[in-house]
């Protein structure tokens, strides 16, 4: 990664990927969330959960300058740790690309961009070793309280390649819908919308 | 004889192993078996009715959007909920960005590798190549000079050693007949989808607000606001946009997606014989008209033992004889329970046993029409439109058979259809009526507000009793429906019957495979070591098991294998 002077012309991605109903899988989706709410950039900062596209990544990853992905990473890196990859660690020779239906399709698609000329011009993974991904369980207690320090690397690598990011001095709350029901809301609905 | 396990099925969305015993050079027994337990309907049950559309766009990382239509159908029909022409023409938008983009998707980067030998390029002539592209396509991209450029790319790649995503073709199989210049255009405008398949989601991001998992559905209709006015909703700046980026789409979709499946199909004419499987065919209506669901530009209807004549139309979402005809039997899937059951009173339980090829074998349930399996899809879709004389269907249907005769001199019958290049060409044929009816539903749209109606939803009032809805949808990948039993206000049951758990059925308790299954027995097979016949096969219904754990894998460790015992 090179320091770059902040501007306000780049096309830039923040993107989670993951599943959020599959436990510590959903890292990617929590950790983006969590750095919408504490951190404000600017408006050429795109900040999305995909989930689990595949190969329908490719249209948020096509002409960007810069593209976060968050995602739990399998890797020799500790558990319990955010870790931060460019695109070289991963087409380095200590890990080759592949095509199978547990790939979330990311080196399949930049394979694609780049070939067609439009792939982004730099991309950079931070990510976290999931310690469980049960169905329906919800993320696991060390990923929620990993999900602060990765958006705090987010934050830091954005501005380490010049894009600005500022920490919010009032967070809003994340919206993590997706967290399993708590068992007193799922006895009913507001009455609100119900007709006697 | 030789038993070949595919584990797991790639470039396709999802979890699939496919298993075929091979006796001789021909397959005479197929297992299909998913291998992710798609287990949303238990989250949802509990939930907020209003809120079950977010959810439920989760059932698959690639299908967001349909899952979400299909959910919102499923309330607004126990509810009896009418919904705004403002509000069906934005979701019929949606629908057909959305089907577009699954459509070039799969036909260009899941698929066309099966076909394309990539290897074969350097050998091509550039010259040669453009001749033979603009003598069939007037489309652009088609010259010397931009053939040439993709071949320099071929061959660099292969110079570099570096073949990465390429790594793992089966080039230079002998079933790979296309000439080098075919494989160099065909591999150009592979490349070159990737800017169109950007634009189909661009049509849905600007009206579902994001993609995937677009934010605009609500139940009663959509959350976009319309005030000609105001810079901040929907207005003519807006409608403009959309109508640039369709104009854009559309010619690739006619004058290269649809042109090059006839190439192909022309190319490998012995793949009309192949994969026709389960003969019963079964499409619903879409793309509503009206308040209530009641008029559809495309055509829904059902056609069984592959006899065209005996089409039986769907003309509404009411349809009877639909709600009475489906159930789920769980004989052969890892859930509890085994027999037919009504979806409405569908359960969900899982019950691993691992893959037992006489006992439970995979996750997906065997859906079941009256008893029958039944093939959903674009195949499905065209050949109920092509029998019941819908006049779209018919006309891109003659003008794909026109094209392959007067250009390649192969003469198709609307019955050959029924078969693995059917299901590639019905695709296009789909593609091309949908991408006519954009710029038609964009005109509706775009009429309807100009007459004053900015109205977009009409608000759920639930009862307090126990109420059953389903919601069907005609997605890329084919009939989908979700049933829904609400109890003041929330899920007390969901249950949604997924095309690819259709065509991915397994037995069902008379031992009646499904649609996968079935279309492999028969199929040719030269190299037990490289199965890319049945490959070739598989891929044609465009599988999509329900997307699930993914996580990125820093060692690069090898998942996919092939398994000849």
């Amino acid at each position: 990664m090179k320091n770059v002077e902040p501007s306000e012309h780049r096309a830039v991605s923040v993107i989670g990927l993951g599943n959020v109903f599959l436990g510590d899988d959903g890292f990617g989706p929590l950790a983006v969330e969590t750095f919408r709410c504490q951190y404000e950039c600017g408006p050429e900062v795109e900040v999305l959960d995909l989930g689990t596209p595949g190969l329908d990544l490719a249209p948020y990853l096509y002409g960007r300058e810069l593209v976060v992905i968050v995602d739990a990473v399998h890797s020799d890196f500790p558990t319990r740790a955010v870790s931060v990859f460019c695109e070289d660690d991963f087409a380095s020779s200590r890990s080759c690309l592949r095509i199978t239906g547990h790939d979330p399709g990311l080196w399949d698609t930049l394979t694609h961009l780049r070939l067609a000329d439009c792939g982004p011009t730099e991309l950079i993974v931070v990510g976290a070793a999931p310690e469980s991904c049960v169905f329906g369980d919800g993320p696991s207690a060390a990923m929620l309280n990993l999900a602060a320090e990765a958006a705090a690397s987010i934050a830091q690598v954005l501005t380490h390649c010049g894009v600005r990011c500022n920490h919010r001095n009032a967070a809003p709350r994340p919206n993590l819908w997706w967290l399993p029901l708590n068992p007193l809301e799922s006895l009913g609905v507001p009455e609100a919308h119900v007709n006697a | 004889m030789a038993r070949i396990s595919i584990d797991p099925v790639t470039r396709i969305e999802g979890h699939l192993r496919i298993d075929v015993e091979v006796d001789g050079s021909k397959v005479n027994k197929a297992w299909a078996s998913c291998t992710m337990w798609r287990g949303l309907e238990a989250i949802l049950r509990g939930r907020d009715a209003r809120e079950g559309w977010v959810f439920a766009q989760r059932f698959c990382g690639v299908c967001t959007t349909v899952h979400g239509i299909a959910s919102v159908r499923a309330v607004e029909d126990a509810l009896a909920l009418d919904i705004p022409p403002n509000a069906q023409y934005i979701r019929n938008l949606i629908l057909i960005g959305h089907a577009l983009h699954d459509h070039i998707v799969h036909f260009y980067h899941l698929s066309a590798l099966d076909w394309v030998d990539v290897m074969s390029i350097p050998k091509a002539d550039p010259a040669r190549a453009a001749s033979i592209a603009e003598g069939s396509s007037s489309w652009q991209g088609n010259s010397r000079r931009a053939l040439e450029a993709v071949q320099d790319k071929v061959k660099g790649i292969m110079a570099g050693g570096q073949l990465g995503i390429f790594s793992h073709g089966y080039w230079g199989h002998p079933a790979m007949r296309l000439s080098p210049e075919m494989n160099l255009i065909l591999f150009a405008h592979y490349l070159q989808a990737l800017e169109f398949q950007r634009k189909s989601c661009q049509v849905v991001a600007i009206l579902g607000g994001k993609t995937p998992h677009i934010q605009n559905l609500a139940v009663g209709g959509v959350m976009n606001a319309i005030n000609l006015n105001s810079l901040a909703t929907m207005n003519m700046d807006r409608l403009g946009m959309l109508q640039g980026i369709l104009e854009d789409l559309i010619p690739f979709v006619q004058q290269v997606f649809f042109v090059d499946t006839g190439l192909l199909a022309a190319s490998y004419p012995e793949y009309f014989h192949y994969g026709r499987g389960v003969a019963n065919y079964l499409a619903v209506p879409d793309l509503p008209l009206d308040a209530r669901g009641t008029k559809f530009d495309l055509p829904g209807g059902v056609i069984m033992n592959g006899d065209l004549a005996s089409v039986r139309s769907m003309t509404n979402w009411k349809d009877e004889p639909f709600r009475k005809a489906i159930t789920e039997d769980s004989t052969h899937a890892w859930y509890q329970g085994s027999g037919p059951i009504e979806p409405y009173k569908g359960e969900t339980t899982p019950d691993y046993t691992d893959f037992k090829e006489d006992a439970k074998y995979t996750w997906v349930k065997a859906p079941r029409y009256n008893g029958s399996p039944m093939q959903v899809g674009p195949l499905a879709n065209v050949l109920v439109g092509y029998a019941s004389g819908h006049a779209l269907t018919r006309k891109w249907t003659n003008a794909a058979f026109d094209r392959i005769s007067a250009v390649h001199g192969l003469k198709v019958l609307p019955n050959e259809m029924q078969s693995t290049m059917g299901r590639y060409l019905a695709r296009a044929i789909r593609s091309a009526m949908l991408s006519e009816l954009a710029l038609e539903h964009l005109q509706l749209l775009t009429t309807n507000i100009l007459n004053g109606d900015d109205t977009t939803c009409n608000a759920p009032q639930f009862p307090s009793g126990e109420i059953m809805g389903m919601g069907m949808h005609e997605a890329p990948r084919g009939a989908l429906s979700h049933w829904v039993v609400i109890d003041k206000g929330a899920f007390t049951n969901y249950q949604a019957v997924v095309p690819t758990t259709w065509n991915a059925s397994p037995r069902d308790q008379n031992g009646v495979p499904g649609p996968y299954e079935t279309s492999l027995i028969g199929s040719p097979v030269v190299d037990a070591e490289k199965p890319l016949e049945v490959l070739r096969t598989v891929h044609s219904f465009d599988p999509c098991m329900a997307c699930s754990c993914h996580t990125l894998d820093a060692t690069g460790r090898e998942i996919a294998q092939v398994k000849v015992q």
